[in-house]
């Protein structure tokens, strides 16, 4: 395939009143890294599943898509590949090996074929060492590897990704990342994602493509395309630090893409440092939730999952623990919550064992969890069901649900999915709330809105403890952060101070302003002393 | 080092299914003997067994024993009277015979369960029609899925104060609202499965079918010994019978010798073929 053509194509949902896509055209490539970005609902979802004929949608299409002067349904099906967000379903078998095989069994290749090619695409994503694995026993990551791997058996030459990494945590999203841009190099495949993790995806792409409400506003290589965003953007906090930092002190000249070119940055516009002041918030004597030496393991022979931690929070803060994978994040939320019981140690939940409490009393005024997948939370076949006896709690958040009434729970985007299930959780008022990784698959404007929201939450007097991958958003939002590995807490400080004393583990705002602008962890930290000091200068 | 586990699926399975069905349905002593000295062999090579389950083998194996001729009074041979009841040799036979065949059938099983991994009974439905296998490979993979997506489910729910009264009712309408849940769930995220099943073109050619396992020279040898010594076995044992009541009977040939050497080959070639590799591979090692 040498290029791809989308000429003034519309396309709208039957029984829509506005065109989800309109007048999109779009020249692209062989061997392009094209990034789609855009907020929840402009349509890059559509636009992408236009591109792949067999995921028909149903609808009316207008304009042309074409494939070296072919129509794009004339293009034999695996010659375009697609992934999608969820890594879980997307695997059809139950073992690693037959995963690959199967979109080749599909076209009918003979054995002999199948095992060869089988046998390069594992070697080349590593995947040899669990190729005779059950895919229930694989990490999201590498489920998520799998599923790029069992498409790229069938050697496609164009590979379209849906937010392919939201579901992802950092470290599985970057090697992710890396073995697109590896295929993208090596092997001269078109990609083209959507994604709305544009860190590492910008200075990978060649060309960043922006939707807004179905148009394509913006078509430019990368470095061009961010300076071409008006000030005033909602999109501008999709984009990595550095870029949001030059757009916040409304920068001339070059735009810095990474951390390393934003710490140049920092260092051309700097005139005096003005130590920022960490944030001094009483320390609330009265804890919310202690935990002292807590043991806990899943099997008798696996080792601790939750090995001797102690930790406490205070009434009245926002309580970060952050950490990489297995380093027990999640099951110490569910030993806070009580629902698996410590074999040693004991959880404090408002100065009373946890265990002492009567699950009526516990679950009802005193602690509420929100778990990792808020979908098990939805019973009912819409919101209006879905919240009825719990008023209460869509009454305690600041934004107003009622336009999501009449829509199935599972056709919310992850964001509203999330205020939702926040609001039935919420209606048993609980004092203390407890959040798994609240951030998982939401845009950045529905992480803005779920910060505002558990500020909001703080004043209004509930403790909340959260744990998440997200350090930005930890950073943005927590007033102490605490950081586990292997089971135990290593490191509990404020949050300025904890991010500005990491040096791998912390934002990227902080890694740019690391030695240059003293406890500066977030972009409005930075921005506030680059114009401040420009001002002066 | 080829172990016996790594001959092709369909050799082992007919080794080993063979081996079952001439002792399911066989009452001859020599027989039962033979199976079960072959599945004791085979479970010990394939299977990792534990002390508990021998022991469970043997009582099982004992109970067998006892209870026949306490329930069964047939047979002309009066060993002792019990509660009024004669308790015959034919009896106690018959009893040693039927403790041997289940017992027997029951390492043999215990084998073939140890060998017989999911990949290599998908491999052998595979082989029968491809669509089967498929299916069956997604229910593999849906079991757990489902399990673990019930505990979160669970979870869940229990923190969001459902079993509010803790009784029975309420348990019951807690599990319901759990399976309600994870009803949905399915079906929604069935459709992500589907789309990328399309996606990776299913349904677009004749499906083939890949498997990990090889049908090489020596699998094709397995294959031919294990069909030919069950024929051989089943010719040899045509003209036997063996009764126990009212008195132990026998009538056989020079032939029926065959059927033993034969049946004995096939039972023991599990044993034979680990047996072989291990000599083989130390061997290999001293002489290198």
């Amino acid at each position: 395939m040498e290029r791809l053509q989308i000429d003034a194509l519309s396309f709208r949902y039957p029984d829509a009143e506005r065109y989800t896509i309109e007048n999109i055209t779009l020249d692209l490539c062989c061997g392009e890294f094209v990034t789609l970005c855009g907020a929840t609902g402009s349509g890059k979802t559509t636009l992408l599943r236009l591109l792949k004929p067999q995921l028909y949608v149903q609808g009316e299409r207008s304009g042309s898509i074409r494939c070296d002067d072919r129509d794009i349904t004339a293009v034999p099906p695996e010659q375009i590949g697609f992934v999608m967000q969820d890594p879980e379903h997307q695997l059809v078998t139950d073992k690693v090996w037959h995963e690959l095989a199967f979109g080749l069994e599909n076209l009918g290749v003979a054995q002999q074929e199948i095992a060869r090619r089988i046998a390069e695409t594992a070697a080349f994503f590593g995947i040899e060492t669990w190729f005779e694995r059950r895919v229930s026993e694989l990490s999201g990551g590498q489920k998520q590897l799998l599923n790029l791997a069992a498409v790229m058996v069938m050697d496609p030459d164009v590979l379209v990704l849906d937010e392919p990494t939201a579901q992802l945590d950092p470290i599985a999203a970057t090697s992710f990342l890396e073995m697109l841009r590896r295929l993208n190099r090596e092997l001269s495949v078109t990609v083209i994602i959507a994604e709305h993790r544009l860190e590492e995806l910008i200075p990978m792409s060649d060309r960043l493509l922006v939707m807004e409400d179905g148009r394509l506003t913006i078509d430019a290589p990368p470095t061009k395309a961010v300076q071409l965003l008006p000030a005033d953007s909602p999109l501008l906090s999709y984009l990595p630090a550095p870029v949001r930092l030059y757009h916040a002190v409304h920068g001339t000249g070059a735009c810095p893409m990474t951390v390393r070119e934003g710490r140049d940055y920092i260092r051309q516009h700097r005139a005096i440092p003005l130590p920022i002041q960490p944030s001094s918030r009483s320390p609330h004597p009265r804890p919310a939730l202690t935990l002292k030496d807590l043991c806990y393991r899943y099997r008798r022979d696996d080792s601790d999952a939750v090995h001797e931690l102690s930790l406490t929070v205070y009434e009245g803060e926002i309580a970060a623990v952050v950490g990489g994978n297995g380093a027990g994040k999640s099951t110490a939320l569910l030993l806070c919550a009580g629902l698996v019981r410590p074999y040693r140690g004991a959880v404090k939940v408002f100065d009373r064992r946890v265990s002492d409490y009567p699950a009526e009393q516990l679950y009802h005024g005193t602690l509420a969890l929100l778990t990792q997948d808020v979908t098990s939370l939805f019973l009912m076949s819409s919101v209006r069901d879905e919240l009825k006896g719990y008023r209460d709690g869509e009454r305690m958040l600041p934004f107003d649900l009622s336009p999501l009434y009449d829509r199935h729970p599972y056709d919310l985007s992850g964001g509203e999915q999330q205020l939702v299930a926040l609001a039935k959780v919420l209606a048993s008022s609980p004092r203390l709330l407890l959040l798994d990784e609240p951030t998982k698959g939401l845009d950045a404007s529905a992480k803005n809105r779920l910060s505002v929201l558990l500020k909001k939450l703080r004043n209004d007097g509930v403790t909340v403890v959260l744990v998440t991958h997200d350090v930005a958003f930890a950073a943005g939002c927590a007033d102490r952060t605490a950081m586990l590995f292997r089971g135990g807490c290593v490191s509990v400080a404020p949050t300025r101070e904890f991010f500005s004393t990491n040096s791998f583990y912390t934002t990227a705002a902080a890694r740019m302003a690391r030695g240059l602008l003293p406890n500066a962890v977030t972009v409005e930290d930075i921005a506030s002393q680059l114009s401040t000091e420009e001002v002066r200068a | 080092m080829k172990r016996y586990r790594d001959y092709n699926p369909i050799a082992v399975a007919a080794n080993m299914l063979a081996a079952a069905l001439v002792a399911m349905f066989s009452m001859d002593p020599v027989i039962l003997a033979v199976a079960l000295t072959g599945g004791i062999i085979a479970s010990l090579t394939c299977a990792s067994m534990r002390k508990r389950d021998h022991l469970f083998a043997l009582g099982l194996f004992v109970a067998l024993v006892v209870i026949n001729p306490i329930f069964s009074h047939n047979g002309a041979t009066v060993l002792f009277i019990m509660n009024d009841s004669p308790v015959t040799l034919e009896a106690t036979l018959y009893g040693v015979s039927a403790a041997m065949m289940l017992v027997s059938v029951l390492y043999w099983f215990r084998a073939f369960t140890a060998v017989m991994t999911s990949d290599r009974l998908l491999y052998l439905f595979s082989r029968l029609s491809p669509r089967v296998s498929l299916v069956l490979s997604m229910a593999l993979r849906t079991v757990p899925m489902l399990r673990e997506r019930w505990q979160k489910i669970e979870q869940a729910q229990r923190a969001l104060g459902l079993y509010r009264d803790g009784n029975l009712i309420d348990r019951v309408r807690g599990i319901l609202r759990i399976f309600s849940i994870l009803v949905t769930w399915m079906l929604e995220n069935g459709v992500i499965t589907a789309d990328s099943m399309d996606a990776r073109c299913y349904g677009t050619h004749r499906r083939t079918s890949y498997a990990l396992f090889e049908f090489g020279c020596s699998d094709a040898a397995v294959l031919g010994l294990s069909t030919g010594l069950a024929a051989l076995t089943l010719w040899g044992l045509s003209g036997t019978d063996f009764q126990y009541y009212p008195t132990v009977s026998y009538t056989g040939s020079a032939v029926t010798i065959i059927g033993y050497i034969a049946y004995s080959g096939l039972c023991l070639l599990p044993g034979i073929i680990e047996l072989w590799e291990g000599i083989r591979w130390n061997g290999y090692r001293s002489t290198r």
